[in-house]
């Protein structure tokens, strides 16, 4: 998939820097659906994540040129789009950014599958979106990690970049993020119906 | 015992491949012994497996769309500022340099072809001063017009 080629060419980097539309053009193609899926983990709200998406591109040809190429672009990109969410969250949640939702139902239980096709499909799907409304009920600290290590697969020294937090505080973040996780599926007797 | 309960809370971290080189040998060593650590494993290796399984959500219909044309203007917008930026380095530049270098050449002409020409207004200072306030005048129309363009610009921005 085209999104998988990292920004690390110095061409690439520069011409970014130059402000090259056709450039921001390959790196909107490239992590439109990252980003995106990102953004909507932390505010699980699909038009909120839609005004955060675009946001965060226009905040990435604002700040290009503060980017160091000799860093991660996955973990700049997805810090950006970071503190914007959580500047969403505080402004508006100011009560739930650190906090677990009181009650259980989510959007993400309507995030459409991309799994099989037919009745496995259908199965698939289901348990898929249980899974992703119990991450969707989990602090927003312990579901971006989740995300940030399962979903956009970022080593553990990206991540700690993208949350500005130290590698040790990350490793615990991830632990206890996957210790509720498993609670709270096994709570409801559903520990393991994800295994397909 | 204790060391049991420590491997155990490490049974997350490795199925997230977050531990290691060190832990890891540990954990390996534990779990040849240990049946219940490696069933308790399987568990964790079920969930971290769902997570990364999990679908991709896609970015709505036109939201691409949207946001690339917006990018575009963004873009154009900030190469017509850094033009204009450009031209304002560029007239100051220019404005010191005329400055500087018209003392040599009003003292040239004031003394060469002007001493002939007008006995009134030969005097140096004159020139120079005269010389100076239309370049000075000059640079600060640039200036507020450029300002004005920058205004607009980000208004429409």
């Amino acid at each position: 998939m085209m999104w998988e080629v990292p920004v690390g060419l110095e061409s690439e980097a520069a011409r970014l820097r130059r402000g090259d539309p056709a450039a921001f053009e390959a790196l909107l193609e490239r992590y439109q659906n990252r980003v995106y899926r990102y953004l909507l983990r932390m505010v699980r709200e699909p038009a909120t994540a839609e005004d955060l998406f675009q946001q965060t591109w226009l905040r990435v040809a604002e700040k290009i040129r503060a980017y160091n190429p000799q860093r991660s672009f996955e973990a700049w990109l997805f810090s950006v789009a970071r503190n914007l969410a959580i500047d969403h969250l505080r402004r508006y949640r100011p009560e739930s950014v650190d906090e677990p939702l009181a009650t259980g139902e989510t959007r993400a239980d309507q995030l459409v599958g991309a799994g099989p096709t037919a009745l496995e499909g259908v199965i698939v799907r289901e348990r898929s979106s249980r899974l992703a409304a119990t991450l969707g009920e989990l602090p927003v600290i312990y579901r971006e990690v989740l995300s940030l290590r399962f979903e956009e697969e970022m080593k553990l020294e990206e991540i700690a970049e993208v949350l500005g937090t130290p590698l040790s505080t990350v490793k615990t973040r991830l632990r206890r993020s996957l210790e509720q996780m498993r609670g709270r599926l096994e709570a409801r007797g559903s520990a393991r119906e994800w295994q397909v | 015992m204790i060391a049991h309960d420590k491997i155990r809370e490490l049974l997350a971290l490795v199925a997230a491949g977050a531990l290691d080189a060190a832990e890891q040998e540990r954990l390996e060593r534990h779990l040849a012994e240990c049946v219940e650590c490696a069933q308790e494993l399987e568990g964790w290796n079920a969930l971290a497996g769902g997570l990364r399984r999990l679908p991709m959500p896609r970015p709505p219909t036109g939201l691409v769309e949207r946001t690339r044309t917006l990018l575009g203007k963004q873009l154009a917008a900030e190469a017509e500022r850094r033009w204009d930026m450009g031209v304002l380095v560029f007239l100051v530049v220019f404005a010191w340099t005329l400055v500087l270098v018209s003392w040599p050449i009003v003292r040239l002409m004031s003394e060469g072809m002007l001493g002939w020409m007008d006995s009134g207004l030969h005097q140096t200072w004159v020139w120079l001063a005269v010389y100076s306030a239309l370049g000075w005048l000059a640079a600060a129309a640039a200036a507020v017009a450029l300002g004005l363009r920058q205004r607009e610009l980000r208004r429409k921005v």
